[in-house]
């Protein structure tokens, strides 16, 4: 047996830990939302404060949770007073209030924060009143959204039957560097929306929203579909009703299902944190060199070494990590044993992650 | 917000230990797994993106069209991490640093099946340690013995990935039956739990309470071996002739045609896994005459304007009026002012107060200052 069978971590020298980003790529295309399954994968609830939308029959317990849908009106917003009772105008409130409050927080009077169209609260600026959100599962988005990787591309086209034939793409392009930090919940990038096919936009680039990264969640105003565009899209299938009349007269459901109608792509990267803690286990010439293994003697013998002159070798198979108390935490194996001998020596990098 | 400090009778780590049933069904080459059918969908013939017969071990990608998988990808960098499928040739050699490095969710596990009539038997002979080694329980596991030697006997080898009975087949569950033409030939159970898989049925059937095979619980494996015939029929599995136990499951994963007659053989293998999960249970008390105050801005009546007070050498903010919440049947008179407040949240803090955990109660409980709760949380670890 080596002189030190126990070894001493050096917290120094021996120890690091790292960070590994791990990404997944998440495509959901339009028509998992808009149509596939009919209405089969979108759930409504009895409340009707929201709708949830599946990748595959809700009924299935093979389908996933993807997304749910809702719209808030706030009390600052123009239409809110306009807001009639089969619009659900208190349930539209509470859920912007809800949303604001969780997502941007309160001022110094204890009001709540609106949402605001760059970020820069302090700054004033235009404010968000009518806002849809898309809040994104767990599943999905797990530690964050990477930044500067969500599109969303919406069909723009008036008619209601053709809404593909011309399409805005709403990106959070200058997420990977210009990201804020000013909300409860974490970073959050601006939304913008540009030309995609056909020209929709009256103007290119202009900001519709927010997305907050850790908290998957993306605030669009309901502007994208009305007044950023030339021709503001119609929202029903039998009638002239723009977004705004929705907002003003229909059910959160009904503005679901005509949102859901004009999406056609929805994809963004996830990020996972990996943290690891790497411990590098040194093992000198002259060290380990001797096993306690029933196998390592032969008659009394140590079985490799036979002449005088031989010199002793082991093979390492195993790593433990132990405690202060030389309590076995975890154990690390190797592929296929190392020999080790007096002339050798080695460094085991043993990686944990968590 | 209070912060507690958990005793140690308000801790509890327990294990649980479950026991849940599989069954694996295979007719005319096609694996069913637990009864659910081989569903298609719009997109793919199989909804759950693996080959039919085999379960999926993410399920993300749901009759989706190959090019709109949801897939990880790393990117190659200095910490040398990367994705399990990778081979570290191909990860030192085919990418450069910077590089995005590409993995798949559609993995996949199931059932399958070796059949040995010849020398080479190389999984089989991986093996040979370990059925040695549980000769203590019944020298039917035992490589070479009286019973037969597995080196040279016709062996039927039954392999289950772990995901699919987690760290070990329980014993006593394990029941092999062999239909031909829905007719029970032949049923195989360990009723005597020591791993030996006996033939319990038919009642009178040929072969009854012989030993056809032994049962590796932790590895997931079933050895057969029984070579008597189970009935009169001729069908086509690895030879044309009568069923026999080293013939159960043909098709299942082993690459074998399946011929007019094979049809009428189907196999139901049932047995049950065993999963262990570490839970921790933690009891979080709301005592009595505590936790009545909220710092939430609505815990205030919203028509007291908060009055503040300054001057070259102060700032006073003025007290707030509570809120009075007690609930009244007249509009024209307020009740009497009791301190209430809604617990909505647990938080879970380590010792130096980081905050490592939130438990939500379903609805938010009602406490007045004249009750007093106790919270049982509990966590998967």
């Amino acid at each position: 047996m080596a002189e030190s069978f126990y070894k001493s971590l050096d917290i120094g020298k021996d120890v690091v830990s790292t960070r590994t980003l791990l990404h997944e790529a998440i495509p959901l295309t339009g028509t998992i939302i808009s149509g596939t399954y009919g209405v089969a994968n979108i759930k409504s609830y009895a409340h009707g404060m929201f709708q949830s939308v599946y990748d595959y029959p809700y009924l299935s317990s093979s389908a996933n949770y993807i997304f749910d849908i809702t719209t808030g009106v706030g009390a600052n917003s123009a239409i809110h007073a306009s807001v009639n009772a089969s619009g659900q105008k208190s349930k539209k409130l509470n859920i912007y209030n809800q949303m604001a409050q969780v997502l941007m927080g309160y001022d110094h009077l204890g009001a709540i924060q609106r949402f605001d169209e760059d970020g820069d609260i302090l700054a004033g600026g235009n404010k968000l009143d009518n806002v849809i959100f898309l809040n994104f599962s767990r599943l999905l988005t797990k530690d964050e959204i990477k930044k500067g990787t969500f599109s969303l591309k919406l069909g723009a086209n008036a008619a209601y039957a053709t809404p593909m034939t011309k399409l805005l793409e709403i990106t959070d392009a200058s997420g990977s560097s210009g990201f804020l930090v000013n909300s409860p919940v974490g970073e959050y990038g601006i939304l913008f929306a540009k030309q995609s096919t056909g020209n929709p936009l009256a103007a290119t680039n202009v900001k519709c929203g927010l997305l907050f990264y850790q908290a998957g969640i993306c605030a669009l105003t309901s502007s994208v579909l009305q007044q950023l565009l030339t021709t503001p899209v119609s929202a029903s299938a039998t009638g002239t009703a723009t977004f705004s009349d929705l907002l003003t007269g229909s059910t959160i459901d009904t503005f679901a299902n005509s949102f859901r109608h004009r999406i056609n792509n929805l994809q963004f990267n996830n990020t996972v944190e990996l943290n690891s803690s790497v411990y590098f286990c040194r093992v000198n010439h002259n060290e380990y060199n001797y096993s306690t293994n029933p196998t390592y003697l032969s008659g009394s013998k140590i079985r490799v070494k036979t002449q005088t002159s031989d010199l002793p070798v082991s093979y390492i198979t195993t790593v433990g990590l132990y405690n202060d108390n030389n309590e076995l935490l975890a154990t690390a194996k190797l592929s296929e044993p190392l020999k080790k001998s007096s002339d050798t020596e080695f460094t085991i990098r043993v990686r944990l992650d968590y | 917000m209070s912060l507690y400090k958990f005793d140690e009778d308000d801790l509890f780590t327990n294990i649980i230990e479950a026991n849940p049933e599989y069954r694996f069904y295979v007719q005319s080459g096609s694996v069913f797994i637990n009864k659910t059918p081989h569903l298609s969908g719009s997109n793919t013939d199989n909804i759950i993106g693996v080959t039919k017969g085999y379960m999926s071990l993410y399920e993300y990608n749901i009759d989706r069209p190959s090019g709109s998988f949801i897939r990880p990808f790393i990117e190659k960098d200095g910490h040398r991490v990367t994705l399990k499928t990778r081979k570290k040739t191909s990860y030192n050699t085919s990418l450069g640093f910077g590089d995005v490095d590409f993995g798949s969710y559609n993995l996949s596990a199931s059932i399958s099946r070796y059949y040995y009539n010849t020398a080479t038997r190389t999984k089989l002979f991986a093996l040979k340690n370990t059925l040695d080694e549980y000769s203590i329980h019944s020298p039917h596991y035992q490589y070479s013995s009286s019973f037969g030697d597995k080196n040279t006997q016709i062996v039927n080898l039954i392999s289950i990935p772990s995901i699919l009975y987690g760290s070990k087949i329980k014993k006593g569950s394990v029941s092999l039956k062999y239909y031909v033409s829905g007719t029970l030939v032949g049923e195989l159970k360990d009723e005597n739990y020591n791993g030996e898989l006996i033939q319990v049925g038919p009642e009178g059937s040929t072969g009854s309470g012989s030993v056809a095979g032994v049962c590796l619980y932790r590895e997931g494996f079933f050895v057969l071996t029984g070579s008597w015939s189970l009935d009169s029929n001729t069908i086509q599995t690895d030879a044309n002739g009568n069923s026999k136990w080293i013939h159960y499951n043909y098709g299942a994963h082993d690459g074998n045609t399946i011929a007019a007659t094979t049809v009428s053989a189907s196999f139901a293998t049932d047995y049950m896994g065993t999963t262990r999960t570490q839970t921790l249970t933690m009891l979080a008390h709301a005592p009595y005459g505590e936790l009545n105050h909220s710092n939430n801005p609505t815990f205030f009546d919203a028509s007291d304007v908060q009055g503040i007070g300054t001057g070259s050498f102060q700032y006073i903010e003025q007290p707030k009026k509570i809120k009075n919440i007690v609930h009244s049947k007249f509009s024209d008179e307020e009740p009497e002012f009791e301190k209430t407040t809604y617990i909505s949240k647990i938080a879970i803090y380590d010792k130096e107060k980081n905050l490592i955990g939130i438990a939500k109660v379903a609805t938010p409980v009602r406490k007045t200052e004249d009750k007093q709760y106790t919270f049982k949380l509990k966590l998967d670890i």
